[in-house]
């Protein structure tokens, strides 16, 4: 065949000819290609139907995620409703999100905030305020602090999707086994993790005392704040409006940290780990406490995933004798892009994805904690979650991190310093953390 | 006036030129100097009520006094050198193996490419999973199944700063050999052959003709490798952030960080100027020594 086509083809033309004709042919077609790509891109909107862009990212459950576009699908077949995915870490989808709202991307209607962003997107210009939609009676519908956590400058940004915060999950079998009752203060709990992990190696069971996140990234700050606070620590001292970070308590925190628990009831290699790695190492049923997100719920009780499925107990963090317990708070907002074509359409999408029934819906299909009230009376979703009712006061109480729109930078320098002061048996955390606080009160006077 | 046939040359020289000029002021100068422009600001994307004044050279000033940004200056440089003179070394005795005659000689030459061909980001997973502390390969190679005494690798400064100059190596020693092995490969046999009559050992034969003949290869592949470990980005990104405790911090990382996290458009912008500068003249250093290297071996 081929040697049927090449002797045709140098009967028309001699060889190198072809070979002139193929590439000429390549570049042509290329060139052509180029011509349709932005053709093919501009999608021709139907007659009287709104394009909406909702950017979001990877979800842990897309099946739920899946069900809601089509309920909305089917209720606005006026909306067309355009997904564009980010990453699945905070920190990247950040930085696209961000890059998209400085070019004042008109592909941008509808996104997803962090609950550590309102003001950054305020303050930028990026996220339009919702005030004149998003009505004062309706906001009293929602947990306090997550609306704190969406407004800027007396104005609102965002409404709350789900909300996240700190959980101390642990091995009930063992703790019942070994005649403890879940710790209420950090020593306690490193006490229990070392008589359990000490009987549970006479066994010969190979099993850690504690996993968290300590790797030198955003969860890092929400992890060492909950050990700060419960000390009677700040990370900005409200009355000074100052870094707290150099103060006593927040630095005994600290050091209790570096002291006993990096390497010593948590194995070293937490301080490489981000959630799903430290929830790994507590599926596999290799350490006895976790300090993890409300979905770690979902994932350790799932027996296609877990080991230790039905065996999970669930309390408020620890506390330092003398504080009371603290949790971070965190969670996901949507907001709407200052640029958006269609507000009203983008207002019509954030009313739904946030109404009662979605949020149930995220709540019984992927685990995330509403941020409406009145779910965590809902008979279907306490059947669940029994815990959501014992823990409505930690999601209730969950603490904000400091609130500026220069957030990413002073959590750069929280990340370096806690990262620093606990991954260093040696380190002097008194000056790192001085020096820290300097670096973060330079940053807030700037805001100012 | 009709132009004369020289000046309709140049014309038609310049029109040729000018899509390849046009292509490179795009995508080369004005990148670069739109960076200087911006490093002269002040611009933070959070607070834009700031505005963008001009500043002069006041974030040059600060970066000086950035305790951080020295600190990664000298993460990259000890990455540079410790990670390009492995390369070189490893590029080396690589090249001269896969120089000579054997059997499968090009099944090993294309394996040997295999690290090089795979995407940083890929590569850098890769080696993310064989330090892990609880299922990494490596630890699985030292201890076995004795999980008691497994090392996490990426937690400790220094042992996470070596195993980003490790991936890099792994990965890029290959490049290093392919350009050493191109220089290996004009040195005539004849050469060889005359020494061996002469009665030159192997090592005699290796630093009298191998070595000075391969030479401008050598540097071109250093120069290569300097400029490419100098902006080493992908490898820190995934695999350790910067951490522990900054230990792995390199200053591409640290100006990323600044521009595209903490919206300091201004200072991180600095940082590109101040790490282009630096490659600059480390280029311009590299090109000297070669230049005058290859008029050595001209003239000689």
């Amino acid at each position: 065949m081929n040697n049927l086509l090449r002797s045709v083809g140098g009967y028309l033309m001699n060889r190198q000819a072809v070979r002139h004709r193929v590439i000429q042919g390549i570049f042509m077609g290329i060139f052509v290609l180029l011509l349709l790509v932005p053709a093919g891109c501009t999608k021709k909107a139907e007659e009287g139907k709104t394009t909406l862009h909702f950017v979001t990212w990877k979800p842990n459950i897309p099946e739920a995620w899946e069900e809601i576009y089509s309920i909305f699908r089917a209720e606005h077949p006026d909306i067309e409703l355009v997904r564009e995915t980010g990453p699945h870490s905070s920190t990247a989808f950040h930085d696209l999100l961000t890059q998209k709202l400085k070019n004042r991307s008109e592909d941008v209607d509808v996104f997803l905030m962090d609950v550590i962003w309102p003001p950054e997107f305020a303050a930028a210009g990026w996220a339009a305020p919702l005030d004149e939609m998003f009505a004062p009676s309706e906001r009293k519908e929602f947990l306090e602090g997550a609306i704190l956590a969406n407004s800027y400058n007396g104005k609102i940004y965002g409404v709350p999707l789900f909300i996240d915060s700190g959980i101390l999950y642990y091995r009930r079998d063992l703790l019942e086994k070994y005649g403890f009752k879940p710790p209420r203060t950090w020593q306690e709990m490193v006490e229990q993790a070392e008589k359990i992990t000490a009987g549970e190696a006479g066994k010969g069971v190979e099993i850690y005392g504690f996993s968290g996140q300590f790797k030198q990234y955003e969860g890092l700050v929400c992890d060492m704040m909950e050990y700060i606070l419960s000390n009677g620590g700040n990370i900005i001292n409200p009355k000074t409006g100052k870094s707290g970070i150099a103060e006593k308590p927040a630095v005994e925190a600290v050091r209790f940290v570096r002291d006993n628990i990096i390497g010593k009831i948590a194995p070293a290699g937490v301080l490489t780990y981000q959630e799903p790695e430290s929830l790994d190492l507590f599926i596999q049923g290799k350490a006895v406490f976790h300090r993890n997100w409300p979905y770690a719920w979902e994932v350790s009780n799932n027996p296609k995933r877990s080991t230790i499925a039905g065996k999970v107990g669930i309390a408020r963090l620890p506390h330092f004798p003398g504080g009371r317990s603290y949790s971070t708070l965190g969670g996901w907002q949507a907001g709407i892009s200052s640029y958006s074509k269609n507000k009203e359409a983008a207002w019509t999408f954030v009313k739904f994805l946030t109404s009662e029934r979605i949020q149930k819906l995220l709540a019984l299909k992927a685990g995330r904690a509403p941020t409406r009230k009145k779910l965590y009376g809902d008979a279907e979703i306490l059947k669940a979650y029994p815990h959501f009712s014992g823990m409505k006061d930690v999601f209730l109480t969950a603490y904000p991190r400091p609130r500026t729109p220069l957030y990413p930078a002073v959590s750069n320098v929280l990340q370096r310093y806690f990262s620093k002061a606990i991954s260093d048996p040696s380190s002097d955390i008194e000056k790192e953390a001085l020096s820290a606080s300097q670096e973060i009160d330079r940053l807030l006077s700037l805001a100012k | 006036m009709k132009p004369s046939s020289r000046a309709k040359e140049r014309i038609f020289a310049l029109a040729l030129i000018a899509p390849c000029f046009l292509f490179v002021v795009t995508f080369a100068f004005y990148p670069i100097i739109y960076s200087f422009y911006l490093s002269l600001h002040r611009i933070i994307l959070g607070i834009p009520s700031l505005g963008q004044p001009f500043t002069g050279l006041e974030n040059y000033r600060a970066l000086l006094h950035d305790r951080i940004a020295l600190h990664s200056l000298i993460n990259t440089l000890m990455f540079v050198f410790i990670s390009t003179f492995l390369e070189i070394l490893f590029g080396l005795v690589i090249a001269l193996v896969i120089n000579r005659h054997f059997r499968g000689r090009g099944m090993v030459r294309a394996a040997i490419l295999v690290p090089w061909a795979i995407p940083t980001v890929v590569s850098s997973q890769m080696w993310r999973f064989i330090f892990n502390d609880q299922y990494g390969l490596l630890n699985y190679i030292l201890y076995g199944s004795d999980t008691s005494s497994y090392n996490a690798w990426l937690a400790d400064p220094v042992y996470a700063f070596s195993a980003i100059v490790a991936a890099d190596v792994w990965k890029t020693s290959s490049f290093a050999a392919l350009l050493i092995l191109a220089g290996l490969q004009v040195i005539p046999d004849e050469l060889y052959e005359a020494a061996e009559i002469d009665g030159a050992g192997a090592w005699q034969r290796f630093r009298r003709i191998t070595l000075p003949l391969v030479k401008p290869a050598i540097l071109i592949a250093l120069l290569f490798r300097t400029m490419d470990a100098f902006r080493v980005f992908d490898l820190v990104f995934v695999m350790t952030q910067g951490g522990p405790a900054d230990s792995t911090n390199v200053l591409q990382f640290y100006g990323y960080k600044k521009m595209f996290t903490e919206g300091l458009m201004g200072y991180g912008s600095t940082i590109s100027v101040v790490v282009f500068l630096m490659a600059l003249i480390i280029s311009v250093i590299y090109i000297r020594v070669m230049g005058k290297g290859m008029l050595k071996a001209k003239n000689a």
